[in-house]
């Protein structure tokens, strides 16, 4: 098992354009700080039909009501103004930059668990096993430490939990027991896990090896053993 | 004037989901998930009815779902109805105090 960088096609040069925005680097960078309810904020502005703040902060009390603390409030501030901005995108650039924020999230959470993974962390690498083809589309996030080697794809909303990623994650992880290397894989989604599960329940595509992260749970990939199997 | 009780609020966001799982219907290959989306979260708000309904409403909840319901009525699209069916309630039971 081995990883390579993914090919520098069209899609890859426009969409690493997109994840190059500092709007994108701002916004994972909040988020990687955040709690659950911060992330839901985000998740509601950034999917949002409306953009006046007000509003905003009406409909989360928890975050901007009279009691709540000057630091946390800010912090809640400064997530919505990033999350306004990207709302204020066309509906395909927006997009785009909500998947590239949950892939730099997901990066920089992995980051935290200390400085040999945050060395390894990798963004848009393939992973070729010998006698294999490779796959087309590359992971988003892959952990590149021997004997402990990760790969995660991540997606926006759990509607993205599909035939497709889960049959490549788990031929991945089948290929690696094949040659006798561990890989763990998984989804990272930035939406609730009732969702995740109402999604997967009706998955013939094999996932019971893939692990998926939900929005409340994020917080697991910054713990030195990742996170907890969610299924 | 009397508080609003928990289970008002939550009668009214019962209603406002299930519109926007109808609209969320409109996008055909999805129709098995936005009702099995719908019925999860629905089971989840029916539940907390049950077991909070006669609390009176904290400060600040009902501006917060009344928000959220202008938020998703806001909504014309089919995809983005889908996108709001889980994050809706979310923002409800968090509005009242919940975590998830």
């Amino acid at each position: 098992m081995r990883f390579q960088d993914a090919a520098r096609d069209g899609r890859a040069v426009v969409y690493a354009a997109i994840q190059a925005e500092p709007l994108v680097a701002l916004a994972a960078s909040l988020l990687v700080e955040a709690g659950t309810p911060e992330r839901l904020l985000a998740r509601a502005v950034m999917n949002g039909e409306r953009t006046d703040p007000a509003g905003w902060r009406r409909m989360f009390p928890a975050l901007f009501g009279d009691g709540v603390p000057a630091t946390e409030r800010d912090r809640a501030e400064a997530i919505l103004a990033v999350s306004l901005q990207v709302a204020d995108r066309g509906e395909q650039v927006r997009s785009q930059v909500r998947g590239a924020i949950v892939e730099a999230l997901t990066e920089r959470l992995i980051a935290r668990r200390g400085p040999t993974v945050a060395a390894a962390v990798r963004r848009e690498r393939r992973i070729l096993f010998d006698g294999v083809s490779a796959e087309i589309h590359p992971y988003d996030v892959t952990v590149e430490v021997d004997g402990r080697a990760e790969a995660w794809d991540c997606k926006w909303g759990a509607r993205g939990i599909g035939p497709d990623v889960l049959h490549q994650l788990d031929d991945a992880r089948t290929h690696a027991v094949d040659e006798d290397e561990p890989l763990s894989v998984g989804l990272v989604v930035f939406d609730a896990e009732v969702s995740c599960r109402v999604r997967l329940d009706r998955q013939t595509a094999p996932h019971d090896g893939t692990r998926i992260v939900a929005i409340e749970a994020l917080h697991g990939l910054a713990e030195p053993a990742g996170p907890a199997a969610a299924r | 004037m009397a508080s609003a009780l928990v289970r008002e609020l939550l009668d009214r966001a019962i209603l406002a989901h299930r519109a926007l799982a109808d609209l969320g219907e409109e996008v055909e290959d999805e129709w098995t998930y936005v009702n099995d989306l719908h019925d999860a979260w629905a089971a989840r708000l029916t539940q907390l009815a049950d077991a909070r309904g006669d609390e009176p409403v904290a400060a600040g909840a009902s501006d917060a779902i009344d928000e959220a319901i202008a938020e998703i009525e806001a909504i014309a699209d089919p995809h983005r109805a889908i996108d709001w069916l889980s994050t809706f309630p979310q923002v409800v039971v968090l509005a009242i105090g919940e975590r998830g």
